[in-house]
């Protein structure tokens, strides 16, 4: 098998802040082939946006990437001097953002500022520059590009702003997309747009990508694999369709099951969506074993003192749990 | 891609600046302001035209007819000490505008630079520069610029500094700036701070721009607005300050400045009053032409401000 495109292993980051050390991203690995999808999914503060920073080494401070390797086309990125990670960004490795009200700069054009990527990364002249922008605004589905490329942000709207981010962490070929929940701030007809263009795109250009989020809808018809992450740590990776179908991990299908569901009828006296009780821990002083034993159901007295391994139940199926880490069908 | 769509340009929407302009046009004391600060450049431009006589003319006095009300010879007088009043108030202009635009260009690139760094780069360093600022801030500028101009004036006798022209001028003009940029460095701190962490400095970042990009293309545009109002505001508190020194005689006595024009001639303010008001209306008008252009930016540039 040929190595994957990106593979992320022992990753950890940690705030230094003035209580002690927040271990946001305790030991992340996952692994990205060519041309595949890969989810992560997780709540607020499960550390999925940082540990994807954390790739292109853009964790703000008071976080520092404390250990870990990121292996990207056979380099890691976090040895890599300063200048040489420039190059990368935005060339090899490209990001879509959340909000994309503010991740364009309010004060030039789009032209300009699509320009200024081309200029940096590929010194190809106006005119050339221009030629490709247009044909990837075009490309993400803009409609009379040569007038958007005079207009500034703020005069377009919310799904079209999001297609201009999208044209430009494409204007460079990248070989890895980053997109950290490139549909929240969207509502849900652009968002389905913007899900259909990034699919479509996507295997179009043959591009691998990482997309961040924590709506199960949204992996569930974008990724190939999916990564479930909780408070800093891995939970669980399997193929979409094994995650939704078999998944072992109580955290994962706690999370799927209070994924309302049209089709459900929910039981009990009041026909209450189920939830997760409690909440995550707080990671300045993480609990000893396992980080889900408090709102686990099925936690045993090991979980609380024993950190779980991660362990491969099936070919490309893996968990971290004590319970249901080993090969066969726990009770 | 046609070629007719890159040949019909459609017209350039309005930018960040224009559309500063057009709110700005709507702001009726903004544009009063910006009406009275054009005057004022215009007259600094023209009075070497337009000046009826030289404002070094003292020919009135040996003619006896100084301290006379306004007249078709001398249409706003003449003061005590036989100047034609309307030149030298004519001839006031340039020098403030130099006082003001000159003290507020040191202190917006001191203060823009090191607010700027305090800002971008944070912790000690920001420790530093503020608490720096904040030094600057309590001194008494006056007492140092009086004590300043007093004992620099007498060391330069002597040396070839003495030659320097307006060199008494040139030094108010420094020191309003040394201590005019710590308003400006908090504000452009401010600016930096907020900016460094915009999603579009982070989308900069990760699109590969260098550090110096981040800074001077990002950054500091987006900051310029804000900055702009304090300076506007600043150039009217310069001209104030420099009158003021002026009129306590601290004065550059080659320049033809408005404080020094009322220090010359408070004293016949009953006999010829007309001495000591048009000067005065003179820095009136120049100060609240500021103050009001002032407002009327920030009203275009940041409209959230006052709801």
């Amino acid at each position: 098998m040929a190595p994957p495109l990106l593979s992320v292993e022992g990753l950890q980051v940690q705030f230094h802040t003035r209580d002690g050390i927040v271990r946001a991203v305790d030991g992340v690995d996952y692994s990205v082939g060519r041309g595949e999808t890969l989810g992560i999914v997780g709540e607020s503060g499960s550390g999925k946006t940082v540990s994807s920073l954390a790739l292109l080494r853009l964790v703000p401070p008071p976080a520092r990437i404390a250990a870990g390797r990121v292996m990207f086309e056979g380099e890691d990125l976090l040895a890599k001097p300063e200048r040489e990670l420039g190059a990368i960004r935005g060339r090899r490795i490209a990001m879509v953002f959340q909000n994309p009200a503010t991740s364009l700069n309010p004060i030039y054009s789009i032209g300009s500022q699509l320009g200024e990527i081309l200029r940096w990364h590929e010194k190809l002249d106006r005119a050339a520059a221009e030629a490709r922008i247009l044909s990837l605004l075009d490309l993400v589905g803009i409609t009379d590009p040569a007038t958007r490329l005079r207009q500034y942000p703020h005069e377009l709207s919310g799904g079209m702003k999001q297609r201009i981010g999208i044209a430009r962490a494409l204007l460079c070929n990248p070989a890895l997309l980053l997109a950290d929940e490139p549909t929240t701030a969207l509502d849900v007809t652009i968002q389905a747009q913007i899900l259909d263009l990034l699919a479509d795109l996507r295997q179009r250009l043959g591009m691998a990508m990482v997309l961040v989020t924590h709506d199960m809808g949204v992996v569930a018809r974008m990724a190939d694999r999916i990564t479930v992450m909780y408070a800093g740590r891995v939970c669980e990776t399997a193929s979409a369709a094994t995650l939704f179908s078999a998944p072992r991990h109580p955290y994962t299908r706690a999370l799927l099951e209070s994924m309302p569901r049209i089709d459900h009828r929910y039981t009990g006296p009041r026909q209450l969506l189920p939830t997760i009780a409690g909440r995550p821990p707080g990671l300045l002083n993480p609990p000893a074993g396992c980080r889900f034993a408090a709102r686990c159901p099925e936690a045993m007295a090991e979980c609380r003192t024993t950190l779980p391994v991660e362990t491969v139940v099936a070919p490309g199926h893996s968990v971290s749990c004590i319970r249901h880490g080993s090969q066969g069908i726990a009770a | 891609m046609e070629g007719s769509i890159a040949l019909a340009a459609p017209p350039r929407p309005p930018g960040i600046w224009r559309q500063g302009w057009f709110r700005f046009r709507r702001n009726r004391g903004g544009m009063l302001g910006l009406v009275l600060v054009g005057l004022v450049v215009l007259v600094a431009l023209t009075c070497f035209l337009v000046a009826p006589y030289d404002p070094n003319d003292q020919s009135a006095m040996l003619r006896g007819a100084s301290r006379q009300g306004p007249s078709w010879a001398h249409l706003l007088g003449t003061d005590r000490n036989g100047y034609d009043v309307l030149s030298r108030v004519l001839y006031g202009a340039p020098t403030a505008l130099a006082v003001g635009l000159g003290a507020m260009l040191i202190a917006s690139i001191l203060g823009t630079i090191i607010g700027g760094i305090a800002g971008y780069v944070g912790g000690m360093v920001d420790e530093v520069l503020m608490r720096c600022a904040e030094f600057f801030l309590v001194i008494p500028v006056f007492i140092v610029i009086l004590a300043v101009v007093r004992l620099f004036g007498i060391m330069v006798v002597g040396t070839a500094l003495e030659r320097v022209p307006h060199l008494n001028l040139m030094t108010i003009i420094a020191l309003l700036g040394l201590f005019g940029w710590p308003p400006i460095a908090r504000m452009a701190r401010a600016e930096f701070l907020r900016l460094k962490q915009a999603d579009f400095v982070e989308a900069a970042i990760c699109i590969g721009a260098t550090r110096r990009d981040i800074l001077l293309r990002h950054i500091l545009p987006n900051a310029l607005p804000s900055l702009i109002v304090l300076v506007a505001l600043g150039i009217g508190g310069a001209i104030l300050a420099e009158t003021m020194v002026s009129f306590l005689g601290f004065g550059d006595p080659k320049a033809v400045s408005w404080g020094q024009l009322l220090y010359f001639n408070y004293e016949s303010l009953k006999v010829a009053p007309w001495g000591s008001v048009a000067p005065g209306v003179a820095i009136f008008v120049t100060v609240l032409g500021f103050n009001l252009l002032a407002d009327g930016l920030t009203d275009a540039f940041n409209p959230r401000l006052r709801q």
